[in-house]
C-alpha cells in the first residue's frame, strides 16, 4: 500500500531543463510567478503560455503530469474564482441570482485570479517535476546561504531535508513491517468508518514513532563520530557551477518578463 | 613505538538512577599496535560496546585515560582529530547512513573535515572501490542489501583516512551472505590497505584470523592473546557464556575421549590437515 509513494514528483530525464543549475531554476520560478502577477491584460497571458509551452516541450514532461498537479488544488481554485466573481462590487451588473451579482469587474478579477493560480501551480510543479529532491535541497541551501548571516539556518534546513529524504523510504518499509505484524495479530486497518480506521492506526503509529526516535538517536551518534559539527568549515563534494545554458535560460525568462511589462504598459 | 590506541586504568561508570552506580568498565589497560587485526569478543552486557565508544571520544572515561595516537580523548582540542583517526562503524547500517545517495554519504565525513572538493572525489572513489561498492555510487541506500549498506558505512569511514577502524558488531543484523561480504571487506582493508581493525563481535569464527583476540566479561579483560591461545581456554570461555569455533569444540571432545589432538585447532582446514597426517 505504501510502495507507490514517490518523494516529490520528480520525473528523471536528461533534457536541458533537467540539467539546469537548481539555483537558477528556483530563481527562474520566482521570476515567473512575479511575472504572472504583473499581467493585467488577457493578451499578456499569451507570452506566459508560450513560455510554459517552450519549457514543457524541451523538458519532454508529458502534459498529463502537469494537469495532475492541478487536481489537488481544484477546490481552492473554484473557491477563489467564485468568491471573486460574486463578491466584487463595481462595474455593470451582468446577471443576478438572488443576493449574488455577477459584475463585469468581478468577472474580470475572477478570470485573472484563476489564471494566476493555474500558472503559479504549473510553474512550481515544472520545477519539482524536473529537479530531483536532492539537487533541489542543494539549490535551496546555496540560495539561503547569504542569509545565514542574519540568522537563517541554511545548512541546518538543508541537512534536515537530506535526512528526511534518506529516511522516508526506510520508515515506509518499517511501517509496512509493523502493519503486517499487527495484521498477523488480528488488527484491522481497512474496514469501518473514518473514526474507526483512524483509531486502528494507533498501534501502527506508536511503534513507528518510537523506532523513529531511536533511529534519530543512533544517527546523531553516528554523525558525531563522523566529525559532524554543523555547517562551519564544511566543504561539499558536489560544487554547483553556472553553465552557459543557465545564462541562456535566464535570458529567455527575462525576455518573457520584458514582453509582459511591455504588454502591461504600452498596449491595451 | 606509539600505539594507535592506548588505555590506562580505564574505568567507566554509568549512572542509571541517582543512587545506583553501575561500573561498566573496570580498570582496562590495552595497547593496540598499528596495522593489527584485533578481535574483541564478549557476550551482551560485557562492556565491549561501551569500550568501543571510548576509542573515539563518544564516551569519556570516569577514571583513567584513553589515548588515540597519543592524544588524550579528554582533550577537547583534539576531539575531531581523534574521531578522524579512529572511525567507528555501528551495528545497524540503516541508522548511520546520512545521505540519500551512496557517494554523497561516503563524502559526508570528508566534507565535515573541510577537505577540498576534488580531493573528496578522489577519496570517495578510493573508499568505494576498497569496499567493492563503486558500481553502486549513484544508488539510494534503501535499494541496497544489508551487507552492501554496511560496506557503504565502512567506505564512509575509510574516506576519512583513519588510522584505525573500530567495528561494533557490524554483522549482527546481517544475513550469512552479508556477513561474509562485510568480514572479507574488513580483512582486505587490514591486509591490503594496512588499516588497523578492531572488530567487536560475538561470532567466534570472525576473529579466528585475527592477530590478537581479547575476551571481555563483566567489564574486565579476561583473556588476551592470539586466537590459538584464547580459544584453547574452552572451559573458561564456556563459563562466561561464549562458545568456541565448532572445530575447536570437536578437538576438545576428541581430547576428552582420549585422542591426542592439539587443542589450538581453529579452522576446518587445520583439522583436516591434522587428521590426514
Amino acid at each position: 500500500m505504501f510502495r507507490n509513494i514517490t518523494i516529490g514528483q520528480y520525473i528523471p530525464g536528461d533534457s536541458v531543463v533537467h540539467k539546469l543549475d537548481p539555483r537558477i531554476k528556483i530563481i527562474i520560478t520566482f521570476i515567473f510567478i512575479v511575472a504572472t502577477f504583473l499581467i493585467n491584460k488577457l493578451s499578456g497571458y499569451l507570452f506566459a503560455v508560450f513560455y510554459l509551452y517552450l519549457i514543457i516541450t524541451i523538458s519532454k514532461i508529458p502534459f498529463s503530469y502537469i494537469l495532475k498537479g492541478l487536481r489537488p488544488v481544484i477546490i481552492i481554485l473554484l473557491l477563489t474564482v467564485s468568491l471573486n466573481m460574486f463578491f466584487t462590487p463595481g462595474g455593470t451588473i451582468l446577471y443576478t441570482l438572488g443576493p449574488l451579482k455577477i459584475t463585469t469587474t468581478g468577472l474580470r478579477l475572477a478570470v485573472f485570479m484563476g489564471l494566476r493560480l493555474i500558472f503559479l501551480i504549473i510553474g512550481t510543479s515544472l520545477l519539482t517535476l524536473t529537479t530531483s529532491p536532492i539537487s533541489l535541497t542543494d539549490g535551496i541551501e546555496h540560495i539561503l546561504k547569504p542569509f545565514s548571516r542574519i540568522g537563517v539556518p541554511a545548512h541546518e534546513l538543508a541537512m534536515m531535508m537530506t535526512i528526511a529524504l534518506r529516511f522516508i523510504p526506510t520508515l515506509i518499509e518499517e511501517a509496512e513491517k509493523i502493519m503486517k505484524a499487527q495484521m498477523a495479530r488480528g488488527a484491522d486497518f481497512e474496514s469501518g468508518n473514518i473514526v474507526k480506521r483512524a483509531k486502528g492506526l494507533v498501534p501502527l503509529l506508536v511503534p513507528l514513532f518510537i523506532s523513529a526516535f531511536r533511529r534519530a538517536d543512533e544517527l546523531a551518534v553516528a554523525m558525531e563520530s563522523r566529525c559532524y559539527r554543523g555547517g562551519q568549515n564544511r566543504t561539499r563534494m558536489k560544487q554547483l557551477k553556472i553553465q552557459p545554458r543557465d545564462y541562456q535560460a535566464l535570458a529567455v525568462t527575462l525576455i518573457m518578463v520584458l514582453l509582459i511589462v511591455w504588454n502591461r504598459v504600452w498596449t491595451w | 613505538m606509539e600505539h594507535v590506541i592506548n588505555t590506562q586504568n580505564l574505568s567507566f561508570e554509568y549512572h542509571a538512577e541517582e543512587q545506583t552506580r553501575h561500573l561498566v568498565l573496570k580498570d582496562i589497560n590495552l595497547q593496540f599496535e598499528k596495522g593489527q587485526f584485533i578481535g574483541i569478543i564478549g557476550h551482551n552486557g560485557s562492556g565491549k560496546s561501551t569500550l568501543a565508544k571510548h576509542f573515539n571520544a563518544l564516551l569519556l572515561p570516569t577514571e583513567g585515560k584513553v589515548y588515540v595516537k597519543g592524544m588524550d580523548t579528554k582533550d577537547t582540542n583534539h576531539l575531531w582529530d581523534i574521531r578522524q583517526a579512529a572511525g567507528l562503524v555501528f551495528q545497524n547500517p540503516d541508522n548511520q547512513i546520512v545521505a540519500a545517495i551512496v557517494e554523497e554519504d561516503v563524502a559526508f565525513g570528508p566534507e565535515n573535515l573541510g577537505i577540498p572538493p576534488d580531493e573528496i572525489r578522489e577519496r570517495v572513489e578510493y573508499a568505494l572501490k576498497a569496499v567493492g561498492m563503486w558500481e553502486y555510487k549513484d544508488y539510494p541506500p534503501h535499494m541496497l542489501s544489508g551487507g552492501q549498506k554496511q560496506r557503504v558505512a565502512i567506505a564512509g569511514i575509510i574516506a576519512m583516512k583513519p588510522e584505525c577502524i573500530i567495528l561494533d558488531e557490524p554483522t549482527a543484523m546481517l544475513d550469512p551472505i552479508g556477513r561474509r561480504e562485510v568480514i572479507s571487506t574488513i580483512k582486505k582493508l587490514n591486509k591490503e590497505d594496512g588499516i588497523t581493525v578492531i572488530l567487536i563481535t560475538h561470532f567466534m569464527e570472525e576473529v579466528v584470523d585475527a592477530d590478537r583476540v581479547i575476551v571481555m566479561d563483566d567489564g574486565k579483560v579476561v583473556l588476551d592473546g592470539t586466537p590459538k591461545e584464547v580459544f584453547k581456554e574452552v572451559t573458561l570461555l564456556k563459563k562466561i557464556g561464549l562458545s568456541v569455533p565448532q572445530v575447536t569444540e570437536l578437538a576438545h571432545q576428541l581430547k576428552r575421549e582420549g585422542f591426542d589432538v592439539p587443542l589450538d585447532i581453529l579452522t576446518v582446514e587445520e583439522m583436516v590437515e591434522f587428521l590426514c597426517r
